[in-house]
């Protein structure tokens, strides 16, 4: 099967296209070895690689140095050079990269629909002429010019013909052309142009060097020669020269093929999104407004129906194994593991969805760049940067999939910080035992809940505090972000996130959750010598016991709170579900009071996230000793909060 | 001293020179356009001051000013 590579700037229109052409083909997954995501689908019989969105083909970034290392190495069939046409001469910069690399490329000017908006016009033969590339115009978000893509796609793979090179100054050609004349570059490996291994060389590109034989002396000082006479006749060094020279020739085409008329400048959303005084009170509203709709209005409504309809499918099933004579045990399983555990789990699903629609049509439309770059100040205090700001607000539906966005934060120690805080927003599973508590010892108190927030973005300050005070490189980490044009959600990648996101939780209630359900079930349904017991006597009881000792100076040293802190672990709404089955509610009131009931949200709110977050942990931070240290960290964290805030009731009440 | 791009203020325009920065940031700030001679204008300044957003090239970037600082104007 051919292969076509999707590549492209960020916000070029490149997912739109990608998921256009693949449709419920796509699948998602990670490139071996490091975390950025893969997707493939399959169309017209070709398959579809999408690579991810870059500006540059450099040698530093994972993404960057990934796309590279795959045009070369697994070479694709046709490189497909997906641009945004009202930004041709950024984007040809990526074009003269790809270019060089032997491989077909086919360009697609994308978003001709807004061209004539922009007072743009393109002329297509001219643009491919001088690029040496076909040359396709579409919308990939109307829709339109998709048949003619086809047919480009179908003749550019027929005849399998790499684009010429583009050409720099005279000055630096005379170099390269005598670098390839050179016999050392016979040794470049399979499949590398000798122009660009040159250009490779003159740049002192690490990567490309790693792969080459050590130089023999005559062309070592041959090279070094050449580079010392570039340096001096252009006053930089060698690959900013070559940036420069890529850059004339993105510039030099994009004059010769466009023409912009000027254009009034229209109203811009920007112009309160991003404004001094409107900003900050706008993004509050927004996100009040996102929480409002998806937790407020739909959680409140579907969540106690859909309680109830599992309720009665609880007591109808065992009813009916009843009558069958299914042996107890089994339907116990069934009926207090299985339906009790993963229907709690389910009832949080059309609240999560609504969420997660609502972020991805503000990741979407453009608002998510802003809320970075109105926060990046805030955020940087703490050591995180404005880019940390997405990860915590999806944490506010579920952390897995927030813990997975922390993918587009380029620098790696900002990410694992970010991975490190993130649990530390209270997810939609902890909403319920805050709930349950608040209902029973801070009845009509409002405060209560924000206040869980607090307690939650102070643990994350001091963390970011800390871990940057131990930081001994300091390192300095950067901040640089393209504002991308507002548009209107394309319907089809917000539904397609939106699924994976929540398919993502209710796959995991499928899973680890159905597991850990029926474990705990046997566990609080039977003695060690395998007995039916009541639970008090069972041997999660046995267990509880010897942990609770610990948790008694924060003042729920009894074994059934740290029993539905065990099953929190397999996920945290079972916290509520195994409260109630091992005390029932005069047992919580009777046992927990005002000072010990906020200390335990304290604990579940900052302690180590459910099973599934920690697996996400696991692969995001690539290492086992990190992932301990998160786990240490956010239980010790958890441990002394609620600590402080027992002492700290203590002392008022 | 040159000046660099983060002592401009919102509305000014301004043509980039050298770029002074470790390797890594240089390529990172010349492989999103800022290359000698191009123009830019600095459209905004966050809520809090900082970061900066500027225009170049057609489209719109924002960084924090002590990347533009190593952004050299002439």
């Amino acid at each position: 099967m051919q292969t076509i590579s999707l590549i492209g700037n960020p916000n070029c229109g490149k997912t739109t296209l990608f998921n256009s052409l693949t449709g419920t083909t796509a699948y998602v997954g990670n490139w071996p070895g490091v975390t950025v995501e893969k997707k493939e689908g399959a169309w017209n019989g070709f398959k579809v690689l999408d690579l991810p969105g870059i500006y540059s083909l450099s040698p530093y970034s994972p993404e960057e140095k990934l796309s590279r290392r795959y045009i070369l190495d697994e070479r694709p069939d046709l490189i497909i050079d997906v641009i945004d046409a009202t930004n041709l001469e950024r984007s040809l910069y990526l074009t003269t990269q790809l270019s060089e690399l032997g491989r077909p490329v086919l360009i697609v000017l994308n978003m001709q629909d807004l061209l004539e908006k922009e007072g743009i016009t393109i002329d297509q033969k001219r643009l491919s002429l001088m690029t040496g590339c076909p040359v396709v115009s579409i919308s990939a978000s109307k829709g339109i010019g998709l048949e003619v893509f086809k047919a480009e796609v179908e003749k550019a793979l027929a005849e399998n013909k790499a684009p010429a090179c583009p050409l720099f100054s005279n000055y630096v050609e005379k170099y390269i052309n005598e670098l390839v004349a050179h016999d050392y570059l016979h040794t470049i490996p399979k499949g590398r142009l000798p122009r660009w291994a040159a250009i490779k060389l003159l740049e002192e590109d690490e990567l490309f060097l790693t792969t080459m034989p050590p130089f023999p002396e005559s062309f070592a000082a041959y090279l070094a020669k050449a580079q010392a006479s570039l340096r001096a006749h252009y006053d930089d060094d060698v690959e900013a020269i070559i940036i420069d020279q890529r850059y004339k020739v993105a510039e030099h085409i994009s004059r010769a093929c466009q023409v912009k008329k000027e254009q009034k400048r229209s109203f811009n959303l920007d112009t309160i999104a991003t404004s001094r005084f409107g900003a900050i009170p706008l993004f509050i509203a927004i996100m009040g407004g996102v929480f409002y709709l998806s937790i407020g209005l739909v959680g409140g409504i579907t969540t106690g129906w859909l309680e109830r309809i599992f309720g009665m499918l609880g007591e109808n099933l065992t009813i009916l194994l009843d009558a069958l004579g299914v042996v107890p045990i089994l339907s116990g399983i069934l009926v207090g593991g299985i339906i009790a555990g993963v229907g709690s789990v389910l009832t949080f699903v059309p609240q999560l969805f609504v969420l997660f629609l609502l972020l991805s049509i503000l990741e979407d439309c453009g608002y998510m760049a802003r809320i970075a770059f109105i926060l990046d100040r805030l955020m940087r205090t703490i050591g995180l940067s404005g880019k940390s700001i997405i990860p915590l607000v999806i944490g506010t539906g579920c952390t897995v999939p927030a813990i997975m966005s922390t993918r587009t934060i380029e620098h790696q120690k900002q990410r694992e910080l970010t991975i490190l805080v993130t649990p530390f927003i209270p997810c939609g599973a902890k909403m319920p035992i805050f709930a349950l508590m608040i209902t029973y010892f801070f009845p009509g108190q409002w405060y209560i809940a924000p206040l869980i927030y607090l307690i939650g973005i102070v643990a994350i300050i001091f963390t970011g505090f800390i871990v940057r005070a131990f930081d001994k490189h300091k390192e300095k980490n950067v901040f640089i972000l393209e504002l991308p044009r507002y548009q209107l959600p394309q319907m089809r990648n917000v539904w397609l996130q939106t699924r994976e996101r929540t398919m993502g939780f209710v796959r995991k209630a499928g899973t680890v959750i159905l597991l850990s359900s029926v474990v705990i079930y046997l566990l609080s349904s039977f003695s060690f010598a395998l007995q039916p017991v009541d639970p008090d006597a069972s041997m999660l009881a046995m267990l509880g016991r010897v942990i609770a000792p610990v948790f008694k100076p924060l003042g729920f040293g009894f074994w059934q709170a740290t029993v539905a802190l065990l099953t929190g672990i397999a996920a945290k709404e079972s916290i509520v579900s195994t409260l109630s089955v091992t005390m029932g509610d005069a047992g919580i009131t009777s046992l927990f009071n005002a000072s010990s009931a906020l200390a335990y949200m304290t604990f579940i709110l900052l302690s180590s996230p459910c099973i599934a977050s920690i697996s996400a942990m696991a692969k995001e931070l690539g290492s086992k000793g990190k992932l301990l240290f998160a786990l240490v960290w956010q239980t010790g964290i958890a441990y002394l909060a609620a600590l402080l805030v027992r002492v700290v009731v203590l002392l008022i009440l | 001293m040159a000046m660099t791009m983060d002592e401009l203020t919102v509305g000014q325009k301004a043509s980039v020179g050298t770029i002074t920065a470790p390797k890594q940031l240089k390529r990172r700030l010349m492989d999103m356009g800022f290359t000698k001679g191009v123009d830019i204008e600095v459209v905004k300044m966050a809520p809090m001051g900082d970061p900066m957003e500027v225009t170049l090239r057609g489209y719109n970037l924002c960084l924090r000013k002590a990347e533009a600082r190593a952004i050299e104007l002439r």
